[in-house]
């Protein structure tokens, strides 16, 4: 792939750089905010090469192209747009104005986390390698190593609320070190452990609100929303302080100030409601998914995908950490696999069935990235867009998180679904198994049977202008060949006045059979509108020509047309001017009779059309008698 | 001569219908009429010429008339654009 190129046209597509406001990226999007939406050409996007998709989120324009390009395309992208590289904070601030409280809430808990996923990954993996080793040998669980891995193992977990704080107080601006502090007050050794707690340690008062609200001296071990908001607090302490405390004075009063105010109200108000509100959405998530006979979990599992595309997927990582902490059973990541599994399995059966070479060769990668975890190519680069293999994914995510119900599968860590759940799911490998086995099964199946339009292809495959390819044949200037195929249709019988009155020029329609315009001689392009629907030709014998593809297609804005030449362009015969998605603007409801008018009809002194019911490309379509 | 300006109002410009009717318009009188829209001129008697003007909305038209009908021709012209441009 030529990162260049692909960087070129996206710009192009979006409108130029004065349309771009700040760009970043994310392991497999770009994510672009743009100053005008309307000036971006979707449907011209997401046929680039190199490009799997493209959606908006959150006031982002992003754009799918994968692990280990969108890197290599980011930094073309950057360069040539000219844009410092921005931060995802920046992005973020920037598309702040435009995206609702409640997204903008989800966004930046998934800006938090997705930094710490790597510390998590590391020990869940090896806890889970520990849980599959001590099960298959019992012997080593006392021993000296395991004793020790064991410590690297729950490292990540028992100090979370200090990998929240140093990540939040970056995210939120503040001094990532008094961010870590905050973190360390809020599970000190001197509190009593929260899992302790749920063991039934004992617990006495660490802080009397005038004697009618005891606020218990316990740790905040496995919590997660309270931590943010302490260090958001923090940090937007610290900023004010820094502006208004004089410099001199600034370097011990402010870390200080913010530490203890921020600490205090954590400790006494902060903490105690949001985990008692936490607790409650613990709750719900977990009731919502203990409704019995797994429809609960059934109904998860059919949703998890839409939250994919929502983009409030991150969010899942807090619940389940809460789980984990709660008592070391994640019966979230299972259904998250099914989800994840079933979209792969989906994308699979897209891979198989499609003819398209392009969409079977991005099913295939996406497919197997989704059986390992990672979701986007597969949902984004092809499930979303035929739908029906969407739909299908969640089909089988619903019976498989079913059956993951059902059978009591749970994690013991999180960061991982798909294959390498199963290195955390030792205690339940017989019901991952089955629901990794019925997720697939069910999604590749109903993917396979309910099959793909392939229109989307179809699009993609006339995107491209073809070879010129000009049958061999006697060409002659008294006669106006085909540019397009398809049924012939009388000027008069065009279903829009000004075209069948005459007004533009005299000449014939053409029902188009396939999306494409061709020069019907050598010429040059006079005019091609900057919405891609029509073409003027100023033919080498002296002919002016006007192709206009559909009727009232000017409102489409150019969406479902993709433009070869550009004005002034020399234009050979045969050569592809114009291809348009016939399913896209026929969808929209503008019919896709073509008039092909002689519009210097004054020129000549008559223009007949040919009797020929239908006509091939470069076919005679009129014959004209000079004046 | 007689000339005028005016502003695009139409959302989609002078496109391939409004072209075709200020061509059919503009052959209605005896005076030459040009169109004139940063730097690029067009006889409004030609559709083609009209068309690879570009012109879009928001963009000012220059008209200038030039002929024996040309009172008339720039005062038509003028409520022409004003009912369909």
């Amino acid at each position: 792939m030529d990162y260049r190129q692909c960087a070129t046209e996206i710009l192009r597509e979006l409108g130029g750089k004065e349309n771009l406001i700040s760009a970043a990226h994310c392991a497999t999007r770009l994510r672009l905010v743009i100053a005008d939406n309307s000036k971006v050409n979707k449907g011209n996007l997401e046929n680039t090469d190199g490009v799997k998709g493209v959606f908006e989120a959150a006031g982002q324009l992003q754009i799918i192209i994968g692990t280990g390009t969108v890197n290599k395309v980011y930094d073309e992208f950057i360069a040539i747009a000219g844009v410092e590289a921005a931060s995802k904070d920046d992005v973020k601030a920037a598309a702040a104005s435009k995206a609702p409280w409640y997204k903008r809430a989800i966004k930046t808990l998934g800006d938090i986390f997705v930094p710490i996923i790597p510390a998590i990954v590391a020990t869940g993996l090896l806890n889970g390698l520990l849980g599959g080793l001590s099960k298959a040998f019992p012997d080593i669980a006392g021993s000296q190593i395991y004793t020790l891995l064991n410590i690297f193992s729950n490292s990540a977990l028992t100090f979370l609320p200090i990998l929240i704080a140093i990540s939040a107080a970056k995210i939120f601006g503040g001094n990532q070190f008094l961010g870590a502090v905050i973190g360390m007050i809020m599970i000190h050794p001197d509190l009593v452990n929260a899992w302790a707690v749920s063991g039934g340690a004992e617990t006495s008062t660490l802080w009397s609100w005038f004697g009618l609200w005891n606020i218990q001296n316990v740790g905040y071990q496995g919590h997660v929303i309270p931590v943010i908001l302490a260090v958001l607090l923090m940090s937007k302490l610290e900023k004010w302080l820094h502006k208004r405390v004089p410099e001199m004075i600034d370097l011990f009063v402010t870390p200080l100030v913010s530490v203890l105010v921020a600490g205090f109200a954590t400790m006494t108000i902060i903490g105690p409601v949001f985990s008692q509100v936490e607790t409650w959405v613990l709750s719900g998530a977990q009731w919502l998914i203990s409704i019995p006979f797994g429809i609960g979990a059934f109904i998860m599992g059919g949703v998890y995908a839409p939250t994919v595309v929502a983009g409030v997927h991150h969010m899942y990582n807090a619940i389940e950490m809460m789980m984990l902490a709660d008592n070391g059973m994640n019966i979230w990541m299972p259904i998250a696999t099914a989800a994840n599994v079933s979209q792969g399995a989906a994308a699979l059966a897209v891979a198989l069935k499609t003819k398209n070479k392009k969409t079977k060769s991005m099913a295939l990668p996406a497919s197997l990235s989704a059986f390992l975890g990672i979701t986007e190519p597969a949902i984004f680069g092809v499930n979303v867009r035929f739908m029906r293999p969407f739909i299908a994914g969640m089909i089988g995510g619903a019976c498989g998180a079913a059956v993951a119900s059902l059978t009591g599968v749970y994690a013991t860590a999180n960061g991982v679904t798909g294959v390498f759940g199963f290195l955390i799911t030792t205690d339940s490998f017989v019901g991952y198994l089955l629901t990794f086995l019925v997720s697939a099964v069910v999604a590749f199946v109903v993917s396979w049977f309910m099959g793909i339009k392939e229109d989307v292809p179809a699009e993609n495959q006339t995107a491209k202008p073809q070879e010129i390819d000009v049958p061999a044949k006697e060409y002659n200037d008294d006669t106006v060949y085909a540019p397009l195929e398809g049924k012939v249709v009388a000027l008069e019988d065009v279903p829009d006045a000004t075209f069948a009155e005459g007004v533009l020029g005299l000449g014939a329609a053409i029902e188009p059979a396939v999306g494409e315009v061709v020069a019907p001689a050598d010429g040059e392009v006079s005019s091609i509108f900057d919405t891609h629907h029509a073409v003027g030709l100023t033919l080498d014998n002296g002919m002016e020509l006007l192709i206009h593809v559909g009727i009232n297609t000017v409102a489409l804005n150019g969406e479902g047309f993709t433009a070869h030449v550009s004005e002034g362009d020399k234009v050979k015969r045969g050569q592809p001017l114009i291809s348009f998605d016939m399913d896209f603007i026929t969808s929209k409801g503008y019919p896709i009779i073509t008039p092909v008018i002689v519009s210097n009809a004054d020129d000549y002194k008559g223009i007949r059309k040919t009797d020929s019911a239908e006509v091939k490309r470069l076919d005679e379509l009129l014959t004209v008698e000079k004046g | 001569m007689k000339t005028f300006a005016y502003t695009i109002k139409d959302e989609v410009g002078i496109h391939a219908r409004p072209a075709g009717l200020l061509a059919k318009k503009a052959k209605e009188f005896e005076s030459v009429i040009t169109l004139e829209k940063g730097g690029k001129t067009a006889v409004a008697t030609k559709l083609m010429a009209i068309m690879g003007m570009g012109v879009k909305c928001g963009d000012t038209v220059n008209v200038t008339v030039e002929g024996a009908d040309e009172e008339k021709a720039a005062a038509e012209m003028e409520a022409f654009f004003n009912a369909n441009l």
